[in-house]
């Protein structure tokens, strides 16, 4: 009878979102002010419990959360039934990124989203996103999974159509409502299917009994595919530039951070269940096509567009594609002797990529929400100049866009460098095309920089965005040069044991 | 005989996804489109709801029940959860085609389409 | 626009709304020991409320209040699930089962009739499940209502 609050932070991780997403609205009958600090509350608290977790993670190693247990740290098997979340290194970086993320969404929320009513909904729709995706990343379990993969879409479409008096928005919501609850029923068949084969959902066991059999299969053909489509892949992509580009400008990022949380949960998946079930090769050639075909069709797209927000949903589609490549050649090689030589390395590269695309990517996308908060254009066309007025942006987002292109030294880079150096001896081609995506890509942020940013002052804007809102874009900043400056002590310490966290040892 | 009533259910499961798919795809009124997700979404729970059934044992229900021989209720508990997740999203849904017919006065697909390629 | 349905239909509703009620609190009580629970009880409940809306057609603006509900409704199921934390060893811990007190009888081993005075804190968050569903599915189909514009709602 005794609280381990160290063993129960997983618990806490979600619990915490959970429980404020709900207080808010009550706070609110209070006083605006209480609602507000309720909010900055939450999102500490959870950033705090976090940081424990993680920090108990790579120093004492990793353990499985048993809901309703009374040991504190049982076993991988201690039960069938039970709700488990693995407390891994796998865990501790996804929910790091998370959680750096949705601290800088939260905070440039406040002066964004002022005039919009109805705040509080929209604090309780955005504590139970990070609820949901925190979930579904520490969860061990498919049901469980299915759970919160289904809170993460609910609560998110209610953040892209927030602004319902924005007819594009609802749109958008309803096209990724409708995709994201088809894609969640198939992934209940799958569920169904597994379990009337084996009659377990916990991953660890599941992973024990799979025999690769038909079922099993199709099975986990479904899941790659739903999963690759909430991390929006192409071709099944369609839905990610209408609501990158038509959310609130604020909650971009965080929406992004869901279809990298799906992304997470698909590693995790391939590495735990396929891992012990089926030849390694087909799948790892299948992620290397998708992350082929994002990558390629991701820039070609984003050519042609003028529209500031959707140019660079576009190149987020393109840097989904990094990370597929980069997992699917770590997976393909598992179990020859080249993942020693080369595999481990591209796993590296894809995980830390993960991680630095979730920072720079949301500093991207807050710093073109703070050009169309200012200027009330998000057209490249008519746009130009705001380096005058706007300082502190144009430099957050030159970072943002350098590190995206895979500029060195910035953190972008490290990763990619991690990921050609392998890629390229799986296969030179590949590496060449990853090469190219990024020298069009540093081109499209040098188009976006040039018309937006330089050129005479078309006095489009009276000044730079509040403060607040360049607090919250210069704590994401702060994360990609702290990552650009220490990218060997980042892999060491946070990328190895998210590795071992997924079951295989660099 | 026995063999087919144990069939029927999967039978009717199929049937009723692939309605809903074709329901999906074929039809351009919103509303019927979400029709076709919550037809999906009853072949989906009927399909985990079937999956339980183990001849002999009974409902999971420790009061008044005919013997200690039961099923695990684990597809129930899937099947509850699907069906307050389905709540859920449809009535989401309804309110955003509701807010597209006050918007734009039309539930049609084709004709609610703004966002560019 | 404001209509009303006959005076049958609306005589037969207030009857009718009673046991709908009370049949919704029935299956949130016996949540823990028969097929319903928090969900489907509070469904039950706001059944009651389509019921009203359709027979009578306008109805007073309570979605503070209804709002207010769901949260207190949540609010006070999570603080139960991590009270867990505290008093057990995890969260959504079953502490007050076997203890005495409300809902903290002792169940006996095997089939029994059915004791309401069991289940610890399950019987308890079914009842805030239940409150949550009720103003919640309410406050739905009052919006919904609404937003259609055949219901008038009074501020």
């Amino acid at each position: 009878m005794s609280m381990d609050l160290v063993s129960a932070s997983p618990a806490f991780v979600l619990g915490i979102p959970l429980l404020f997403a709900f207080l808010t609205p009550l706070a609110n009958r209070v006083s605006k002010d209480l609602r507000d600090a309720m909010f900055v509350i939450g999102l500490l608290l959870t950033a705090l419990f976090v940081g424990i977790m993680a920090y108990e993670v790579y120093t004492s190693g990793s353990w499985i959360y048993v809901f309703g247990s009374e040991e504190s740290r049982p076993t991988q098997t201690a039960s069938y039934f039970r709700i488990m979340f693995a407390a891994d290194g796998f865990s501790a970086l996804a929910s790091i990124t998370m959680v750096i993320t949705a601290l800088g969404a939260g905070l440039y929320s406040f002066a964004y989203m002022e005039g919009n009513t109805g705040m509080e909904k929209f604090y309780t729709l955005f504590f139970l996103t990070l609820a949901g995706v925190m979930g579904m990343v520490l969860t061990a379990d498919l049901f469980n999974l299915f759970v919160w993969f289904e809170v993460t879409s609910i609560a998110s479409c209610g953040l892209v159509a927030f602004q319902n008096y924005k007819v594009k928005s609802v749109e958008a919501a309803l096209k990724y409502m409708f995709i994201s609850v088809l894609g969640g029923l198939f992934f209940l068949v799958s569920i169904g299917l597994l379990y009337g084969e084996y009659g377990v959902l916990n991953f660890f066991l599941l992973a024990d009994a799979l025999t690769g059999g038909m079922i099993d299969k199709v099975a986990l053909s479904i899941i790659i595919v739903v999963f690759a489509m909430k991390a929006s892949s192409v071709p099944m992509h369609m839905w990610a530039p209408d609501v990158y580009a038509e959310s609130p400008g604020s909650v971009t990022p965080f929406i992004a951070i869901t279809s990298l949380g799906s992304l997470f949960v698909l590693t995790r998946i391939i590495f735990t269940l396929f891992r012990y079930s089926f030849g390694v090769a087909a799948v790892g050639h299948l992620l290397i096509i998708l992350g082929l075909l994002s990558m390629f069709v991701g820039i070609s797209m984003a050519l042609k567009q003028s529209d500031v927000k959707r140019l660079i949903a576009y190149l987020s589609v393109s840097q989904i594609g990094y990370m597929l490549m980069a997992i699917g050649v770590a997976f393909a090689t598992l179990d020859s002797a080249d993942y020693s030589s080369f595999g481990a390395m591209a796993l590296e590269g894809g995980l830390f990529h993960m991680i630095n695309d979730g920072v720079y990517k949301a500093l991207l996308f807050l710093s073109a929400a703070s050009v169309v908060y200012a200027t009330g254009i998000g057209d490249l066309n008519k746009l130009g100049g705001l380096a005058h007025k706007m300082p502190y942006t144009t430099m957050f987002f030159l970072l943002g866009g350098l590190s995206i292109a895979g500029v060195p030294p910035l953190s972008g880079f490290s990763s990619k460098l991690l990921i050609y150096q392998s890629v390229y001896l799986y296969h030179p081609i590949l590496a060449i095309i990853a090469l190219v995506v990024s020298i069009i890509t540093f081109a499209l942020i040098g188009k976006i920089f040039y018309s937006a940013f330089l050129g005479p002052d078309q006095g489009l804007t009276r000044g730079e965005v509040p403060r607040s809102m360049l607090v919250a874009m210069g704590i994401l900043t702060v994360v990609v040069i702290l990552f650009s400056l220490f990218p060997n002590y980042v892999v060491a310490e946070i990328v190895v044991p998210a590795v071992e966290g997924l079951g295989v040892v660099a | 005989m026995n063999q087919w009533v144990i069939a029927l259910p999967f039978i009717t499961v199929a049937l009723l996804i692939s309605l809903g798919l074709y329901t999906i795809l074929f039809k351009r009124n919103l509303i019927k489109m979400i029709m076709g997700l919550a037809i999906i979404q009853n072949g989906v729970n009927l399909f985990l709801v079937s999956l339980a059934y183990r001849e002999g044992y009974a409902a999971p229900i420790w009061t008044s029940a005919p013997g200690e021989d039961m099923v695990l209720p684990t597809s129930h508990a899937l099947t509850l959860t699907s069906i307050v997740i389905g709540l859920a999203t449809t009535a989401l849904m309804l309110s955003f085609v509701i807010m597209l017919k006050k918007h734009k006065g039309s539930v049609d697909s084709f004709k609610n389409r703004r966002c560019r390629e | 626009m404001n209509w009303e349905m006959s005076k049958i239909v609306r005589t037969v509703t207030d009857i009718m709304v009673v046991p709908i009620i009370v049949y919704g609190i029935y299956l949130i009580v016996h949540g823990h020991l028969t097929p319903g629970g928090g969900f489907q009880g509070g469904a039950v409940i706001a059944s009651s409320t389509a019921l009203l809306i359709i027979a009578y057609g306008s109805f007073r603006d309570h979605k503070a209040d209804l709002s207010s509900i769901e949260s207190i409704g949540l609010t006070l199921f999570i603080i139960l699930a991590l009270l867990g934390l505290f008093l057990g060893a995890t969260m959504f811990h079953n502490y007050s089962a076997g203890t005495g007190g409300l809902f903290g009888g002792t169940v006996p081993q095997g089939i029994n009739p059915g004791y309401i005075n069991t289940g610890g804190t399950v019987p308890l968050m079914n009842i805030m499940v239940g409150l949550e569903v009720a103003a919640a599915l309410s406050l739905i189909l009052l919006m919904m209502g609404k937003a259609s514009d055949s219901v008038e709602v009074e501020a």
